[in-house]
C-alpha cells in the first residue's frame, strides 16, 4: 500500500485535520500523524487510508485513478470566454461613500461607450466566446444606458445558443421601458441591500426620498420578476456592521434566501479611507457570528437561508468542479473564460483590477476591444494564478479547496508575491475554511439542518465527515 | 402491457429487418436511408395488416393497429411466425437483447441466463441504422460484453453512420481489460452510458449477490478502466435485504474511489425472473425502512455524486427524498394500481412494474 501525501492542520480539539492533495479529508490523532510520518502505520491505518481514498495499491488501480480524477477535478480548466462583465457607462445617480466600482456623476460626459466602442465590444464577444454567454452589466448604473443594454442583448440572443443577462443596478429609478427590459426570461437583477432601512439609507441612499424609492422598486422587482430572478448583496462596513439578525431579517422578509456578505471593498473609492488595523480579524469574527446566527435561525424557522460565500466554500470542500465563482478557483486564470470591458473599451482581468486602474494606482488592463488581449500581460498575471507551488500554500491543508487573488495582493501590499499570512485573501480563506470544517464535524441538529440546506441534500448524515480513530 | 412482438406471416426464408410506414413513400424524410429495408402497409382488413417491402415481398401482421406501430423497426422471423418490434418509434425505451448468456447468476436476475446464444448482431445493426432521429438504444442481456468484439464493432460502425444516436449498455463489466482501452477511448465522444451493477462496498456481499467469486474486484478494476477511457458510467445498485445495511458504506466507497461515475442509481427490485422466485428473501420495503437509503443518498449527493432512486413509487419515499425518484420504469412494463387513481403525484411517479405483487409489496402505498 502506498499512502498519498497528506497535509495537516491542528484543530482546537487537539485532533488534526488531514487533507490529501485532491481534497479528501479526515480527522485523526497526533499519534496517527507520528505513525504516518515515521512509516509505522498499523494495519487499521492502512485499511482506513485505502478505503477512504488516501492510498493505493498499484498504479492505475481504482484508488489511483479516483485520486487522479479528483485532483484534476479540482483544477479550474475553463479557457473559453463565456462570462463578460460589461460597463456601458461609468455614470451613476448615487454617491455611496465606499463606492465599489468608482463612478462618474450622472450628467458627466465621456463616461459611456461610444457607438464605435459598443460595436467593437460585440465584435470581441463574437470572436472570442464559444456558444454560450453570461453577461453582467455593471457600472456606474447600467440602466442609465438601456439602449446599449438592449443592443448587447439583441446581439447575444442571436449569436449564442444560450445567453443570460444580469443587470447590476441600484434600482433607484426604473422607467417603464426598464421594467419591460428586466421582465425577459433570460434577464436577471442584482442589486445592493445593506440591511434594514436605516442602514441602507446611511450607507447608500442618504435621503428619505431616495431610500423609499429604492425599497419600493426592490419590492416591485420581486413582485414582477419573482424572487428567483432577483439577487441582492449587502455591503458591510467592518467598522460599523449591522446586527446579523436584523440583516437576515431584511432579506428573509423579502423571500431572499441567499446573502452574500461583502466587506467594504478595498479597491475603488473605498480605498481612499484606510482600513482600520485588525480589520481582517474583525471581519472574520463578524462572518463567523453571522453564520452561527443563520444556523440558529434556520433551525428555528425551517428556512434554508445561506451566507453565499460560506456555503460556496463548503461545496468546494466536498465537491469537485465548484469553480464557477471566479473569485475562488485554482488556477485563478485571468483573461480566459471571463473578462471585464470598461466604458472606454479597455479590458481588465477582474472588476477589482478595473478599480485599481480607475483610482490611478496601477494599470492592470490586459488589452482593449481595439487592440485585443495583450498576451504578455495576461501571462505575467497568470504566473501568479496557481496556488499549487506557492511556498506558503504547499503545506496548507486548505490548498486543494482554495484559490489565489494576485489582484488583491497588488492592491493591498503593492506586490504580487507578499507572504500569504499577510494577505487579506489568505486570512479570510483560512478563517472561512476553519469555519467550514468546524461545522462539518459538529453533530448538533441545528448545524446539520443548515449543512443539509446549504448542500441541497435532504439530510446531513450523522457521520458525514470521516474520522480515523 | 405494450406488446413487443406481433404475430406475423411471411414467406419461408431468413429473418429480415424492415421499417414500417403507413403508405408507400412514407419513409421519405426518415432517419437513415436504407430503401431496401423500407416496408409499408398495402391493405388492412379484419385485424390483418398486409405489408409490402421495397423488394416486393409481402408479409402480414395480425392483431395490431398499424397506426400504433408506424415507424417501428421490425425483425420478421418467418419460421416462428413473429415480428419483433426491435425499435418502437414512439418509445424512449428500446433495448436490444444481445445475448441470453451470462457469467454471473444474480439472486434477483430479471432475465435469468440461458446457455444458448443466437448471434443477433447483424439484425441489431440493421435496425439501429433505421432508428428514429436522436433515438437512444439500450443494449442488454445476458451479458453483452461476452461478445465484446462484436459489441464494440457494432458501436463503432453505428455511431459512425448515425451520430445522432445514443446508447445505454447494461454490463457487469467483468470482461473489459486494459487491452480494450484504445478502442474504448476512441468511443469517448459517442454518447454511451455504461450501466454497471455494484451491490456493496464489501467484496463478499457483492460476490454472493452475483454468484461469482472475485466479481467485485473485477468490477472495480473495470470501472477504473472506463474512467480512463473517458466513458460515462451509471452505477446500479439493486436494493436487497442482503445489501441494505451496506448502502452507507457503499456511498463512501463511491465518493472515495469511484467519484468519476455520472450517476448512482439505487434501484427497487423487479418481481420477475429470480426476483420473483426469491422475492420474500430479497425485497426491502422502503416504505417501512428508509434510513440506510437516506444516509447513502444524502452522503453521496453531499459529495456531488448524482444519486437517484430508480423504480421507487413516490408514496413509498419520504417526502424530502421524492425529488430524487424519477419516472424510471420502462413504458412497456409499467402500470399504476387501482389506488393510484386520483393521486396528485401520479404524473411524476414511476408507478409499479407490470408484475408487481400486490399484497406482498410495499406496506405504505397511498394516494398523495
Amino acid at each position: 500500500m502506498k499512502p498519498l501525501p497528506l497535509r495537516f492542520r491542528q484543530l482546537p480539539s487537539g485532533l488534526l485535520l488531514f487533507v490529501d492533495d485532491a481534497g479528501g479529508f479526515f480527522t485523526s490523532t497526533p499519534e496517527f500523524l507520528e505513525r504516518y510520518a515515521l512509516g509505522t502505520l498499523k494495519d487499521s491505518d492502512c485499511s482506513f487510508l485505502l478505503e477512504d481514498g488516501h492510498a493505493y495499491e498499484k498504479q492505475d488501480d481504482a484508488a489511483y485513478t479516483a485520486f487522479a480524477f479528483r485532483w484534476a477535478g479540482r483544477r479550474s480548466t475553463r479557457r473559453t470566454l463565456d462570462y463578460a462583465i460589461l460597463v456601458p457607462t461609468l455614470r451613476c445617480d448615487l454617491t455611496c461613500g465606499y463606492c465599489q466600482v468608482s463612478r462618474a456623476p450622472a450628467h458627466a460626459r465621456q463616461f459611456d461607450w461610444s457607438d464605435d466602442v459598443c460595436g467593437r465590444v460585440l465584435d470581441h464577444l463574437d470572436r472570442h466566446a464559444a456558444d454560450q454567454i453570461k453577461i453582467e452589466f455593471q457600472g456606474g448604473e447600467p440602466m442609465l444606458r438601456l439602449d446599449l443594454l438592449e443592443r448587447v442583448r439583441t446581439f447575444c440572443r442571436q449569436r449564442f445558443s444560450l445567453s443570460q443577462f444580469v443587470v447590476c443596478t441600484n434600482l433607484q429609478s426604473v422607467s417603464p421601458e426598464a421594467w419591460d427590459f428586466l421582465e425577459a426570461d433570460d434577464t436577471f437583477v442584482s442589486t445592493s441591500l445593506d440591511g434594514d432601512i436605516a442602514t441602507h439609507r446611511r450607507q447608500r441612499t442618504k435621503s428619505a426620498e431616495a431610500t423609499s424609492m429604492f425599497f419600493s422598486n426592490l419590492d416591485e422587482a420581486l413582485r414582477r420578476l419573482g424572487v428567483g430572478k432577483v439577487s441582492a448583496l449587502p455591503t458591510i462596513d467592518i467598522d460599523n456592521p449591522p446586527d446579523p439578525a436584523s440583516l437576515i431579517e431584511a432579506f428573509e422578509a423579502r423571500g431572499l434566501t441567499s446573502i452574500s456578505l461583502r466587506p467594504t471593498n478595498h479597491q475603488g473609492f473605498a480605498r481612499r479611507k484606510p482600513a482600520a488595523p485588525g480589520s481582517s480579524r474583525r471581519w472574520n469574527a463578524y462572518h463567523s457570528d453571522f453564520v452561527e446566527t443563520l444556523i440558529r435561525r434556520n433551525f428555528a424557522s425551517g428556512r434554508r437561508t445561506e451566507e453565499y460565500y460560506l456555503s460556496h466554500c463548503l461545496r468546494r470542500v466536498l465537491r469537485l468542479g465548484a469553480d464557477r465563482d471566479v473569485d475562488l478557483r485554482n488556477p485563478s486564470a485571468f483573461g480566459m473564460d471571463y473578462v471585464v470591458i470598461d466604458h472606454d473599451g479597455l479590458i481588465y482581468p477582474t472588476d477589482e483590477a478595473r478599480m485599481l486602474a480607475r483610482i490611478g494606482m496601477i494599470d492592470l488592463s490586459i488589452g482593449s476591444v481595439v487592440e485585443g488581449l495583450d498576451a504578455e500581460k495576461v501571462a505575467t498575471l497568470n504566473a501568479a494564478a496557481l496556488n499549487d507551488f506557492e511556498p506558503d500554500c504547499v503545506h496548507c491543508a486548505f490548498q486543494p479547496f482554495c484559490g489565489s487573488d494576485p489582484i488583491d495582493n497588488i492592491s493591498r501590499c503593492g506586490r504580487i508575491d507578499a507572504p500569504k499570512a499577510d494577505e487579506w485573501f489568505c486570512r479570510r480563506q483560512t478563517s472561512v475554511f476553519d469555519k467550514v470544517f468546524e461545522l462539518l464535524y459538529r453533530s448538533d441538529e441545528a448545524t446539520r439542518f443548515s449543512l443539509a440546506a446549504w448542500l441541497d441534500v435532504p439530510d446531513w448524515p450523522a457521520y458525514g465527515a470521516a474520522v480515523h480513530a | 402491457m405494450i406488446p413487443l412482438s406481433i404475430k406475423a406471416t411471411a414467406p419461408a426464408g431468413d429473418p429480415f429487418v424492415v421499417r414500417l410506414s403507413l403508405e408507400s413513400g412514407g419513409a421519405v424524410g426518415n432517419a437513415g436511408s436504407h430503401d431496401e429495408r423500407e416496408a409499408w402497409v398495402a391493405s388492412r382488413s379484419d385485424g390483418t395488416t398486409l405489408c409490402r417491402t421495397a423488394g416486393g415481398m409481402d408479409f402480414a401482421l395480425a392483431g395490431v393497429d398499424p397506426n400504433e406501430i408506424e415507424g417501428d423497426v421490425l425483425l420478421v422471423v418467418p419460421s416462428r411466425g413473429l415480428a419483433h418490434r426491435l425499435i418502437r418509434a414512439r418509445s424512449s425505451h428500446n433495448t436490444f437483447l444481445v445475448t441470453e448468456r451470462c457469467d454471473q447468476l444474480c439472486v434477483m436476475c430479471s432475465q435469468p441466463p440461458k446457455a444458448r446464444h443466437v448471434d443477433m448482431f447483424p439484425y441489431l445493426e440493421a435496425a439501429a441504422l433505421l432508428a428514429p432521429q436522436g433515438a437512444r438504444i439500450g443494449l442488454s442481456g445476458g451479458e453483452p460484453t461476452l461478445y465484446k468484439d462484436q459489441l464494440l464493432g457494432f458501436l463503432e460502425r453505428t455511431a459512425e453512420a448515425r451520430p445522432d444516436l445514443s446508447f445505454h449498455i447494461l454490463s457487469n463489466a467483468q470482461h473489459l481489460e486494459a487491452a480494450d482501452l484504445p478502442r474504448l477511448q476512441r468511443l469517448r465522444h459517442v454518447p454511451i452510458l455504461w450501466g454497471v451493477p455494484l451491490y456493496a462496498g464489501r467484496a463478499d456481499v457483492h460476490d454472493s449477490v452475483v454468484g461469482k467469486a472475485g466479481a467485485h474486484r473485477r468490477t472495480i478494476e473495470s470501472l477504473a478502466l472506463l474512467c480512463r477511457a473517458g466513458a460515462a458510467v451509471e452505477l446500479r445498485t439493486v436494493l436487497l435485504k442482503e445489501n441494505l445495511v451496506e448502502l452507507p458504506a457503499l456511498a463512501r466507497l463511491i465518493a472515495a474511489r469511484l467519484p468519476f461515475i455520472d450517476v448512482w442509481a439505487i434501484m427497487q427490485l423487479e418481481n420477475i425472473g429470480f426476483g420473483r422466485k426469491n422475492w420474500d428473501g430479497l425485497f426491502v420495503d422502503n416504505s417501512l425502512r428508509f434510513s440506510e437509503i437516506a444516509e447513502a443518498l444524502s452522503y453521496a449527493r453531499s459529495r456531488g455524486i448524482e444519486t437517484l432512486l430508480y423504480n421507487f413509487p413516490l408514496c413509498t419515499v419520504p417526502e424530502r427524498y421524492r425529488r430524487f425518484a424519477p419516472r424510471t420504469i420502462s413504458d412497456w412494463k409499467q402500470r399504476y394500481l387501482e389506488g393510484c387513481e386520483g393521486c396528485a403525484e401520479r404524473r411524476r411517479c414511476c408507478g409499479f412494474f407490470e408484475w408487481y405483487p400486490e399484497g406482498r409489496g410495499f406496506a405504505g402505498v397511498t394516494r398523495l
